[in-house]
């Protein structure tokens, strides 16, 4: 397909997919509040990208192995006396990275390779690559379309759901598997930081309108998409980084919502303070002009 | 034994970075025992990202002497963002924390970005040079390592008991929210101290590892932050050897910042496995005690 060729287009289908996957999964992060677990997946699965790259293998594969590795590293951690899921999350987190530019720096060409993890290369993305991510967020989206009840169950009443026969520990290991897959797909196209940006922001900022879970995920999708391809426009027009263009759009579109949300926002605070007499203005006023 | 040991540090430059990391050893073996206690490891995460603008318009505006108080501002910024962000009861603390950590430092790669230099700043102010630390570095960090270790031992109780039972302190007339603000700061202050040595993201693994690893053989709190201490000193000291000789006798170029980080991981796994042959003595001592002794 010649509209493929172009490098522009195809990061334009890369930020709808990756927006997707991120966005419609993000819902679960926010509700489950794994989003340190998110964070430190974004750095424990580089030490896999190195070592794939240096031995040849296919470079998701690595992330994906060091990805799992890293997710039962720290629930096992978790188990051990005194470390409660921080702080296994952040051994996890440090160990991983070290590893990772440890071994980064004993190869060529450290700081390019470095900047490109971090901070991501969208406009370098080829066909697989569009191919891996559309796969991705179709799991993502079908797995949520055939266990949301039992998701919005687990993470909301896990005693209840234990009891009514759910196995609440494979269910969990899904979602921490689910986290792993998308952050494979984005991280190389996106990048660490804006991999947590895309998952967490506009997930926290559909909550903040919202009640219905499934309202909730599809607008985050929609927050999540309308973030990426917006930040890929702005970041042409304006020659910055594009990883961080669509950073700030995704937590800009948070913090309108802390602002002006339906839902617990600083607006519906500030109306709910105010005396119920005084709630409008213009009550009790005569009409006008009459 | 003494070319592998001692010769590599009477180099100044390394010298000097063994005596920087032994600084951040003393001040992150103390504040990591606050950090683990209070479950405050993505608030030390989201500290070393959020730093990064304050350190980039530090640089862009005042040199390598700018970068100080720039993260210093930022920092500050940053408690006071959380304080605020926290505060809506459908945003949870790791989501509010997230989107602050990542515009915050989408803000300074963003700054970065626009430089002609942009990848080596980047690296530079992301994992900073180890093997680079000035005579005035030093001094910083021990000022900061002061100030910050005199704070911590003069609310040590206090913060300890709003740790342990929140409730009881704040009806004791503690205020709680300044403790967490000193303790937030205090974190902030070893993240600033350590910046441009270790470099901002490495710094989580000295706030988190150090009490994790005491954790692990003690359940007193002195006996962990000592741990912390000298696990965090050892592994400054392996870390630097290994990555000198490394470079030197074996041609291979590995990261110091992240050559110490990893030596640290490596004590943490080694205390992971000390706690079966511990607690069998444990078992044994109970059984030697008179059965009258055991309340």
């Amino acid at each position: 397909m010649p509209w493929l060729d172009v490098a522009f287009h195809r990061a334009l289908i890369e930020a709808v997919l990756v927006g997707l996957a991120a966005g419609l999964l993000g819902v679960q992060v926010v509700l489950r509040r794994l989003a340190f677990f998110t964070m430190a997946m974004t750095h424990a699965t580089f030490p896999g990208v190195v070592v794939a790259a240096v031995v040849g293998v296919d470079l998701y594969l690595g992330g994906a192995a060091a990805g799992v590795l890293a997710a039962l590293a720290v629930v096992a951690l978790s188990r051990r006396r005194g470390h409660d899921p921080s702080t296994a999350t952040a051994v996890a987190l440090a160990a991983g990275f070290a590893l990772g530019v440890v071994l980064l720096s004993a190869q060529r060409g450290f700081t390019k390779d470095l900047t490109a993890y971090l901070v991501g290369s969208i406009l370098t993305v080829t066909t697989e690559d569009l191919a891996v991510a559309a796969a991705v967020t179709a799991a993502v989206a079908l797995s949520l379309a055939l266990a949301g009840r039992v998701l919005a169950y687990t993470a909301f009443d896990r005693d209840g759901a234990r009891a009514a026969g759910y196995r609440t520990g494979a269910v969990d290991l899904g979602v921490l598997l689910l986290i792993c897959a998308v952050v494979v797909t984005a991280v190389p196209a996106a990048g660490t930081i804006l991999t947590l940006a895309l998952v967490v922001a506009p997930a926290g900022a559909a909550r903040l309108w919202t009640d219905r879970i499934g309202t909730m995920t599809a607008a985050a999708a929609g927050i999540a998409v309308t973030s990426t391809t917006g930040g890929l426009l702005l970041s042409r027009g304006l020659d910055v980084a594009a990883g961080a263009a669509i950073s700030l759009t995704a937590t800009g579109c948070f913090a309108v919502s802390m602002l002006v949300g339906r839902r617990d926002s600083l607006l519906t605070r500030w109306r709910a303070r105010r005396p119920a007499g005084t709630a409008r203005p213009d009550a009790g006023r005569f009409p006008e002009g009459g | 034994m003494h070319a592998v040991l001692i010769a590599p540090f009477t180099a100044p430059f390394m010298g000097r970075a063994l005596g920087e990391l032994l600084l951040l050893a003393l001040l992150a073996g103390v504040v990591s025992v606050f950090v683990l206690i209070r479950r405050l490891g993505f608030v030390a995460d989201t500290m070393t990202h959020t730093v990064f603008p304050g350190v980039v318009i530090g640089f862009l505006g005042g040199g390598p002497g700018g970068v100080f108080p720039g993260a210093l501002a930022a920092a500050a910024v940053t408690a006071a963002l959380l304080t605020l962000l926290t505060r809506s009861r459908r945003v949870t603390d790791d989501t509010a924390m997230a989107v602050l950590l990542v515009a915050m430092f989408a803000v300074g790669v963003v700054l970065v970005s626009r430089r002609a230099s942009y990848r080596a700043d980047l690296t530079a102010l992301l994992f900073g040079r180890l093997l680079a630390v000035t005579p005035a570095q030093l001094a910083q960090t021990a000022a900061v390592a002061a100030v910050v270790l005199t704070t911590l031992a003069a609310l040590a109780k206090e913060l300890r008991l709003r740790a342990f039972d929140p409730q009881t302190a704040a009806a004791m007339g503690y205020r709680v929210w300044l403790l967490d603000l000193t303790l937030t700061m205090s974190i902030a202050l070893v993240v600033v101290a350590a910046a441009q040595s270790v470099g901002t993201i490495l710094v989580v693994a000295l706030l988190v590892v150090p009490a994790a690893t005491g954790r692990l053989l003690s359940d007193r709190l002195a006996v962990i932050a000592a741990v912390g201490v000298v696990a965090t000193a050892a592994a400054g000291y392996l870390g630097l050897a290994v990555s000198y000789h490394a470079s030197v006798t074996h041609g291979l170029r590995l990261a110091s910042g992240g050559t110490v980080v990893l030596a640290l991981v490596a004590l943490y796994l080694l205390a992971l496995l000390v706690p079966p042959a511990r607690r069998l003595a444990t078992r044994a001592a109970h059984r030697r005690r008179p059965p009258d002794a055991v309340a």
